[in-house]
């Protein structure tokens, strides 16, 4: 316990040593600070503390679209681009040295001639070292928590999940800085290598995403296509039976929208079975890799507002959360439908699934990287 | 497997390190060191010394080892609590002070935290850094740097300390104070393992010293012991030595430039001098000096690195393994 709290009073002092662990403190409070701009009265919101005001008949003050509209900036912007992006590109900057000079050459020896095993130690360092992402989120936290709670009259205590989901997705990038931080010694390389390594698994959860977006697309029209041929062969038996004779104009018309909706049919069956396979491809890859953009949308999941209103699906034009109504316009809307089905399908692994699977692989890369610590002279 | 001797703080047997690029650092070192005394450990760059230190401090893994360090295997970890260690060219982290790096080192060390302030304040001044404790160790110098590094290795009351080079970049004040403070170490029981080159230090204050060349202990023993054979009178007289002398086997002559002649005779008693000395008054022969003459540590030290066959120096730095050598251990 004494070798475990000094290890994380020094993590700290080492953090409040570097100045870009202040600066990224700093502009976490101005978000919190933008953030709580926005308020909402009885006409409407207002921004900016009020300098701006929107008469608003649906988002106003008490409705669930403000209350959705602003959990939503929370989850689907702040923490996808602040806290996912741009904090963790600064937390990246500020760690990347902290292994490389961990194992340098004068430093180790002083800590190694110590009587903790080198697993010990790596582990503890490892995990000490996740304290810039924890502070630094944590903080940001109580600040959205308590404009939330002023804004929205609701203290909301799932926000803190932030913190172990956005610690966790930052560790998946952490280990393999730290791997390549033993293996180079170089604080610089192993902030590239990071780089590169973070650029991958985005390409190939893009990759993935849009693959699957085109396949499902592809799946909706084949069901559209279908539709319409149900629909004109049973105008064509009903012709048949009819056999009044003065609808051949007609008769050959649907034969031909027939013929086009078949035509329809095959090919987008064709495209989706393509796409299927490619998809299955990539998937099988994903399962195996760390998914750092279905880890943070994990919060997007756990905020979800219980009328089922999404920002995401307003921004697209989908309002069957807070408008029922408007649904029989969009069944045919082949986008919507695509949409709703691409949130459907990555709403369905478990948060389990997917932290599990994901950690699974930072073990294994932790586990190289132990190893040679471990084995290495110094 | 070596036997645990209580006598021994450090008894190392066979110790073997062949590094991954196939240097062969150390080739089967045999050490001893006695409880409560100073032991230098000497040899040219390269000779393996560190090497030695830092396997004994679990920093390089052996390629095989034997032995015991305060009575238990090398690498046992727990064991380390009793021991502390100076490494050369250390670096203390730069954002902590030099009163947070002793409390750090002391925490690892699994002092209890009310000790180890006690011990950093205390040590602070006797490595006489105290009124540095509390700034930054970015702001010290090199010398700043030896004397909190020593307080560091002090900080767990070890009962072994190992220090490489210890007084590297400390002013001669500084090493005086710090030879001082081994020396109170040593009164209190404490056994110290000092890896230098200044051998005049060394021979300061070392009880025992061992020579390390090639990754070989060539000498080691007593500095008394190792220079006996060395021992001698040395007479100088005016004008060429006596027939008598230069037909003597137990007397060596030599030719001084300034016409004067030196005869050299072997052993620390001073009885067979007299009648050498008789002779020569009786001859009017002018004793210019007399002398009882021992090797210098820095003599021994030149005796250990010179090859005896050809009377050359041994080249600095570890030797190449003959062909593969897979010996055994662990890599």
């Amino acid at each position: 316990m004494t070798v475990v709290a000094a290890m994380l009073l020094d993590a700290y002092r080492e953090l409040n040593s570097k100045k870009l662990f202040w600066i990224t403190l700093v502009l976490s409070g101005m978000v919190v600070i933008g953030y709580g701009s926005i308020g909402f009265d009885e006409d409407g919101m207002s921004i900016l503390y009020g300098l701006k005001h929107v008469d608003s008949e649906f988002i106003k003050q008490g409705s669930p679209w403000a209350r959705a509209m602003y959990m939503g900036i929370f989850s689907d912007f702040v923490v996808t681009i602040w806290l996912s992006w741009i904090a963790i590109i600064l937390a990246l900057i500020s760690t990347t040295t902290i292994f490389p000079d961990f194992v340098a050459s004068g430093t180790i020896d002083l800590v190694l001639a110590k009587p903790i095993t080198r697993i010990k130690l790596f582990v503890i360092k490892y995990l000490t070292s996740l304290l810039f992402v924890v502070l630094q989120v944590g903080l940001f936290c109580v600040g959205v928590f308590a404009c939330v709670g002023l804004r929205l009259g609701e203290w909301n205590w799932m926000i803190f999940a932030a913190v172990p989901i956005v610690t966790v997705f930052y560790s998946y990038l952490y280990s393999a800085n730290v791997l390549t931080g033993i293996l180079t010694r170089s604080a610089i390389t192993a902030l590239l290598l990071t780089m590169l390594f973070w650029c991958g698994l985005w390409s190939i959860q893009s990759s993935e995403v849009i693959l699957n977006q085109f396949r499902l697309m592809s799946q909706v029209q084949a069901e559209r296509a279908q539709e319409i041929v149900d629909r004109v062969e049973a105008s064509l038996t009903t012709a048949d039976d009819a056999e009044n004779g003065g609808g051949k104009l007609q008769r050959l018309r649907w034969e031909r929208e027939l013929e086009g909706a078949q035509e329809d049919h095959e090919q987008a069956q064709e495209l989706e079975q393509t796409l299927a396979t490619w998809h299955r491809r990539v998937r099988v890859v994903i399962i195996v890799l760390p998914k750092t953009q279905q880890t943070v949308g994990l919060l997007s999941r756990w905020l979800k507002d219980p009328h089922g209103f999404s920002i995401m699906a307003m921004m697209r034009g989908d309002m069957t959360g807070v408008m029922p109504g408007s649904h029989a316009n969009r069944a045919t809307d082949v986008d919507a439908e695509t949409s709703r089905r691409m949130e459907a399908y990555y709403d369905d692994p478990s948060p389990w699934f997917i932290i599990t699977t994901s950690l699974g692989f930072e073990l294994l890369v932790l586990g190289v990287a132990c190893w040679m610590f471990v084995r290495r002279d110094y | 497997m070596a036997t645990t001797n209580g006598e021994y703080v450090i008894d190392l047997h066979h110790v073997e390190k062949i590094y991954r690029g196939k240097v062969h650092a150390l080739r089967g070192v045999e050490m001893q060191v006695h409880r409560g005394e100073i032991f230098g450990l000497l040899g040219p760059n390269g000779a393996g010394k560190s090497t030695l230190v830092k396997i004994m401090m679990t920093v390089v893994r052996p390629t095989h080892i034997g032995g015991t360090l305060l009575g238990r295997p090398i690498g046992h970890k727990p064991t380390l609590r009793r021991v502390g260690y100076l490494p050369e060219d250390h670096r203390f982290p730069r954002y902590l002070t030099g009163r947070q790096a002793l409390e750090f080192y002391a925490a690892l060390a699994k002092v209890d935290r009310r000790t180890r302030k006690r011990r950093a304040a205390e040590l602070l001044t006797t490595v006489g850094m105290s009124d540095w404790a509390d700034k930054k160790v970015s702001t010290y110098s090199k010398g700043m740097m030896q004397r909190v590094g020593l307080a560091q290795a002090l900080v767990n009351d070890p009962q072994l300390v190992l220090l490489d080079e210890p007084t590297d970049g400390v002013d001669p004040v500084g090493r005086r104070e710090i030879r001082d403070i081994l020396v109170e170490l040593r009164r209190r029981g404490t056994t110290i393992f000092l890896n230098s080159h200044l051998l005049s230090e060394l021979e300061m204050v070392c009880d025992r010293v061992a020579i390390l060349v090639q990754g070989k202990v060539v000498m080691q023993g007593t500095i008394d012991d190792l220079t006996a054979q060395s021992r001698r009178y040395e007479i100088t007289i005016q004008g060429a030595a006596p027939d008598w002398a230069q037909g003597d086997p137990s007397i060596r002559v030599e030719v001084l430039s300034d016409g004067q002649s030196k005869l050299i005779i072997q052993g620390s008693e001073p009885g067979p001098m007299q009648p050498i000395l008789d002779r020569l008054r009786r001859e009017s022969r002018i004793i210019c000096a007399m002398e009882p003459v021992r090797e210098t540590l820095e003599d021994l030290f030149m005796r250990a690195v010179t090859d005896p066959a050809t009377g050359q120096i041994l080249a600095p730095g570890a030797l190449p393994p003959v062909g593969r050598s897979g010996k055994g251990g662990r890599r």
